[in-house]
């Protein structure tokens, strides 16, 4: 896949958890699980735009 | 699950897939997409399949039950007008509401002055895709999400909320579809994901056919830019719907890229280029695609002999399938072939007579999969279908 054009952000991805971890308190918990589920979500939300796009 | 109906999937698994990998199966499988069809086989309007796809469900579980076929697409009438409708989707002609019942819903493309992607927003859509597509798309094809920067709304916070919801069951109904067609008649459920190319998605939902023709004269630049933006999304959204167990291809629908919509030098430089490394991406997660070429893509049959051997499947519309053998049956199974006309207004006879020449002259060995050439609607005769079944069924065994 070609470097020129690279998207901002990544495919699968509205709005980075890097950018939500800015949002949020000190995670004193698992960051690995906030994030994992964040993203997971996240991913819904691309999933939605996009088959949107495509299959209706 | 009856032990005599998993026998019958397991057999039908290995035929269809047997004959996608260009391989000589038992006997030449039968996978007819059906989209109205069903609802005219099963007693439906167009309506009512297009509308409740639990109607559309039974009806092509049905289809698949009394036709005896090894595969089919678990809802072949492809939009699901119910959620359009919730969320506002303007480009929609829907049966019942727009149309009479008994007619298909139809794609309303804008005129040029209305496209839904302005000549001057190919760099926002190049920059941040999925953004464009949410801020910019989304409020110009539904009656009820707002534009950015616009007052919020009951109606547009809605739209989201019914559409999300109802789009995630919809998905996951599928789930449950492709167990009743494994259970209830042993029939594979023919494909699983959705690829578009880059050039078809700027023609068919962003800047309409007649802008994009445009476009590819006064600024071909961001026309390829645009594409390869597009590139590494379609890609993504492709894999994440691909079949987990690898066995049936990611549906490619191919619309307009080729001569003579758009010229041979526009296809080599724009429509090809920014396909093929997703079809290989796609394959090197061992995935086929299904080459959907609706229409006639015989002019570009050498640029898909570049592609790795049984990387496509090769679906046939009205192109000359007996050429398309000669320069793609070594390397690709191909699909398709019995024209939709022969089956809306020829007569068993004439059905099965094209059937006997396509089976003679491209499945002698294997590598082929019977289907008409394109979707097949509730214009097609229900016996002429029923022709083209019981021919191959007993003239296509190897």
């Amino acid at each position: 896949m070609p470097e020129k054009g690279k998207p901002k952000p990544k495919p699968g991805v509205c709005i980075p958890w890097e950018q939500k971890a800015k949002e949020l308190a000190r995670i004193s918990g698992d960051e690995q699980l906030v994030r994992k589920v964040w993203e997971d979500i996240d991913a819904l939300a691309y999933a939605y735009i996009w088959q949107c796009l495509l299959s209706f | 699950m009856a032990e005599d109906m998993e026998q019958r999937y397991a057999e039908r698994l290995s035929r269809y897939v047997t004959a996608m990998r260009n391989g000589k199966p038992d006997r030449i499988p039968i996978r007819p997409f059906v989209a109205e069809f069903t609802a005219k086989y099963a007693g439906y309007t167009c309506q009512e399949v297009a509308h409740d796809y639990e109607k559309a469900f039974a009806a092509a579980r049905k289809c698949a039950a009394d036709f005896d076929w090894d595969a089919v697409v678990g809802n072949m009438v492809y939009v699901w007008t119910g959620l359009t409708q919730a969320i506002g989707m303007k480009y929609y002609a829907v049966p019942g509401i727009d149309l009479p019942a008994d007619i298909g819903f139809q794609y309303c493309e804008p005129p040029e002055e209305k496209a839904f992607m302005k000549p001057d927003e190919y760099d926002q859509l190049i920059e941040d895709p999925t953004g464009f597509l949410f801020n910019v798309w989304l409020p110009r094809v539904s009656t009820d999400v707002g534009a950015m920067g616009g007052p919020t709304s009951y109606r547009n916070n809605l739209s989201f909320l019914k559409g999300g919801m109802a789009m995630q069951g919809y998905f996951n109904a599928f789930g449950k579809q492709n167990e009743l067609l494994r259970s209830e008649s042993g029939t594979v459920s023919a494909i699983s994901g959705i690829l578009k190319a880059p050039f078809d998605i700027l023609a068919d939902k962003l800047r309409g056919y007649i802008g994009l023709t445009m476009d590819l004269f006064e600024r071909p630049e961001k026309v390829l830019a645009a594409c390869e933006a597009l590139m590494p999304h379609l890609t993504h959204v492709a894999l994440s719907g691909a079949d987990p167990e690898k066995n049936v291809p990611i549906g490619l629908w191919m619309h307009r890229g080729c001569v003579p919509f758009v010229s041979r030098k526009h296809f080599e430089n724009l429509y090809w280029p920014t396909l093929k490394p997703i079809i290989e991406e796609i394959w090197s997660h061992g995935h086929q695609v299904l080459f959907y070429a609706e229409g006639n893509w015989d002019a570009h049959l050498e640029s898909f002999t570049e592609l790795p051997d049984a990387s496509i499947v090769y679906h046939v519309d009205m192109g000359d399938i007996f050429h398309v053998h000669k320069v793609l049956g070594q390397k690709f199974c191909i699909s398709g072939g019995i024209p939709n006309f022969l089956l809306s207004y020829g007569t068993e006879d004439q059905v099965r007579d094209c059937c006997r020449k396509v089976i003679a002259g491209v499945a002698r060995d294997g590598g082929y999969i019977m289907d008409a050439g394109a979707i097949i609607q509730n214009d097609a005769r229900i016996e002429n279908v029923r022709a083209m079944t019981e021919f191959t069924r007993e003239h296509g065994v190897y």
